[in-house]
């Protein structure tokens, strides 16, 4: 056992950092070409634009120490926006079950971030309980196409998406998580209807997006008929890794103290304040934590494969801290924090503080509930078999 | 030993309830909110042909005579409806300072105004860097031929954008933080060098930051005795803290039995969500911080209402327990509510955005356990 990093690893951490730099957006650019430029000239590193894909498809082949270099640099760094629907989410899933053919058609598109990705899955009456899915695809008389019909909720860029990959119903027969098709297919189409549904901290990210007699090609399903949930599954592992957020709560709970440090308290500022300072304090021992358990499910997962079960504690623990740096940002704004717009009072971070932490409740709510973690948990890691409800 | 309400006290809150479940439901106050000011004219005007803007003054003064336990019973109610009216800011900050410190000419003067609805009152004693001490006052008051001149700012003022006077704190002796020193003043909306911007808070609320460019308080404005101010004005912000306290009460019970409905209508797996145990746990939880918050509002009230010895350690932990239980109340009504918790749609979000305002009003959560514990 050992952490420390090889000289290999150092000299990679300055390449990284160098890269980082040289890369940084600069004022005046166009932030589009910039964010475009910047994954091209990460490709041409060696696959950094896609640190996660395998080596097989492009991906970089990192070691374990090297992902943890990467995600720790570029936490901080200026990077451009990405959404990990189609990189980290589908491209797993069509790497492990899509057709040769798949794989050649959406796979350097979602590389090239030229195609935006969202997720169809949960449903009104399907959160938690996802597998009860009810949107219906009927395959037609000439089995040339799917039917797509029913509705879809919680669905995040859903008004700026290209394109949805979407679980579906091809049949009620068997246990509910029998007879689900995943197939992808254009938003911009006939048939579909985007409503934004406008959250707690006044933002807009998710949408109810309906479909009415959508037509998808059947060459457009992943792999077999009514197999939907296996490849699902994994998917949702992804999912689960990437909102724990830890590397940005890295670098966040650093904002947080120096956010601390510019509110005056007496003679010294709200960090002296020992209540403020011990919640502090107390945070980051838990992200300490946490970090390392990230690392250990890091180590043991190889590349391209789904992280497992552990992704639930790391959904866990990684949304709850987000959820307290967040909490802590806004005590630390104190009064100010509850301005809605329409003043300069206050620190200038303050402002819009309360509606960061309302943001920050779905947390533990999106990607699967903590409640729906802690079952996983249950069943999957403890090996409990709950009795019959 | 009696915690019942007097019967004149219970009509009035049954009256108030009413009103409440009449004009409160969440489409009618998002619409209130989504319009200039804020709150509407027509139910405050009603507020004041049912006397409620006149229950916490004293009988000479044109008010009913009643006590804290009087606001406690209407601010239990409001908070049932998140109202949106500037009771808080003008009866009971704004009016408790001047019925407290204001000679009989100012009292003449403005309180009418205010129990009609006609007047609004303002308290303006927070500051950019006060942080959660009422005694922090930086704002100076420079001596003048006939009183004084201030220069700087208040902030977080209560619905000061529709107020048409502010009761302002400002030092006139001693160092920053020191309780004496510390003079109160009634200052009109449109006194020269004077200006007010008003802004929405995250709970459709109003308030607003004061910009002081040499305003001259003169004698007649002063409320009380120069440089002694502060008993006054700590005993409004006592009474805001109990009536944000009932409040918050409302807001959890409205929380904890949306939450209960809830899942009970929700299905997942199969099940109501009601059936599992770690939800049913969580909720006799949710249940039992707000009886305990109700509890020590009660006894907190009863013992400022009393003028007790003990009157404000109570305070610092009613609003210590109000802030802990808010939080815990308010988070996981959004939890157990999933997806729908976090939207606009439902009206437990705008709930617990409600407590979360209260909670940094007034002092912290762990601004008041230190208090409490000093």
């Amino acid at each position: 056992m050992d952490i420390e990093l090889s000289s290999e690893d150092l000299e990679f951490e300055k390449e990284v950092r160098a890269f980082l730099t040289e890369n940084a957006y600069k004022l005046g650019e166009d932030p589009n070409e910039w964010r475009m430029g910047w994954f091209e000239k990460a490709r041409e590193k060696g696959g950094w634009d896609v640190p996660k894909w395998p080596e097989k498809f492009g991906g970089p082949g990192w070691t374990p120490n090297q992902h943890y270099i990467w995600q720790k640099e570029t936490a901080a760094a200026s990077k451009p926006w990405d959404l990990p629907f189609g990189l980290s989410m589908l491209a797993p899933v069509l790497m492990a079950y899509g057709t040769e053919e798949q794989q050649q058609r959406f796979l350097p598109d979602i590389r090239a971030r030229k195609v935006n990705w969202c997720q169809g899955y949960s449903e009104p009456g399907a959160g938690s309980d996802l597998a009860s899915l009810k949107t219906k695809a009927e395959l037609s008389e000439d089995g040339t196409h799917y039917v797509v019909n029913g509705t879809k909720i919680w669905t995040t860029m859903a008004h700026i998406a290209d394109w949805i990959f979407c679980l579906t119903r091809t049949s009620d027969d068997g246990i509910k998580q029998e007879g689900i098709t995943f197939l992808l297919f254009p938003m911009k189409q006939e048939g579909i209807e985007v409503k934004p549904i406008i959250t707690l901290g006044g933002s807009h990210t998710v949408n109810t997006v309906f479909f009415q007699d959508v037509k998808v090609p059947v060459e457009n399903r992943i792999g077999e008929e009514g197999k939907g949930w296996t490849y699902a599954k994994g998917l949702l592992e992804h999912e689960r890794t990437g909102i724990a957020g830890i590397s940005n709560s890295i670098v966040a709970l650093e904002e947080l103290k120096a956010k601390a440090r510019s509110v005056k308290r007496g003679n010294g500022s709200l960090m002296d304040v020992p209540s403020f300072k011990a919640k502090v304090a107390a945070l980051e021992i838990d992200l300490m934590a946490v970090e390392y358990t990230e690392l250990r499910s890091l180590a043991t997962a190889s590349a391209g494969t789904a992280p497992g079960p552990e992704s639930s504690i790391l959904k866990l623990k990684g949304t709850e801290i987000q959820q307290r740096i967040q909490k802590l940002t806004m005590e630390a704004g104190g009064q100010f924090s509850a301005a809605w717009g329409g003043t300069n009072a206050g620190p200038d971070f303050a402002r819009g503080g309360m509606a960061g932490y309302m943001s920050s409740r779905v947390y533990t709510i999106y990607g699967g509930a903590s409640e729906v973690q802690k079952d996983i948990v249950t069943k999957k890691v403890l090996g409990i078999k709950p009795g019959k409800k | 030993m009696n915690f019942d309400l007097s019967e004149e006290q219970q009509l009035v809150a049954d009256s108030i309830e009413r009103f409440v479940q009449d004009n409160y439901d969440l489409e009618s106050r998002q619409a209130i909110v989504a319009q200039a000011p804020g709150f509407s004219e027509t139910y405050w005007k009603t507020m004041s042909e049912l006397g409620w803007l006149g229950l916490p003054f004293a009988e000479e003064d044109g008010g009913f005579g009643g006590n804290q336990i009087d606001t406690m019973v209407l601010m239990e109610q409001f908070g049932k409806g998140l109202v949106l009216e500037p009771f808080l800011a003008s009866v009971v900050l704004g009016g408790g300072v001047l019925k407290r410190a204001g000679n009989e000419a100012q009292k003449k003067a403005w309180l009418e105004g205010v129990i009609d609805g006609s007047k609004q009152l303002a308290l303006a004693y927070v500051e950019p860097e006060s942080g959660d001490e009422p005694h922090n006052v930086a704002l100076a008051g420079a001596s003048a031929a006939d009183g004084y001149t201030l220069t700087g700012t208040k902030c977080m003022v209560l619905h000061g954008g529709t107020a048409d006077a502010f009761v302002v704190s400002f030092r006139t002796s001693g160092g920053t933080v020191d309780e004496s020193g510390i003079t109160l003043a009634l200052i009109p909306a449109d006194r020269e060098g004077l200006s007010v911007q008003g802004f929405p808070t995250v709970d459709g609320l109003q308030s607003s930051e004061l910009t002081f460019d040499k305003v001259a308080v003169t004698a007649d404005d002063i409320l009380g005795e120069v440089d002694h101010g502060f008993g006054a004005l700590n005993a409004a912000i006592n009474d805001g803290i109990l009536a944000v306290a009932a409040e918050a009460v409302g807001a959890m019970e409205v929380l904890y039995k949306d939450t209960v409905a809830y899942t009970q209508e929700r299905e997942q797996f199969g099940h109501p969500l009601s059936d599992f145990q770690v939800l049913q746990h969580r909720m006799v939880e949710m249940f039992m911080e707000y009886e305990q918050s109700k509890s020590l509002l009660y006894r907190a009230t009863m013992e400022v209402a009393a003028g007790g010895e003990d009157a404000q350690r109570n305070v610092h932990a009613l609003k210590h327990l109000i802030g802990k239980a808010s939080s815990f109340v308010g988070e996981n009504a959004v939890q157990t509510h999933g997806g729908m918790g976090v939207t606009e749609e439902l009206r437990v979000g705008h709930y617990f955005k409600r407590l979360l305002v209260i909670e940094a009003q007034f002092g912290n959560t762990d601004y008041h356990l230190e208090r409490f514990a000093a």
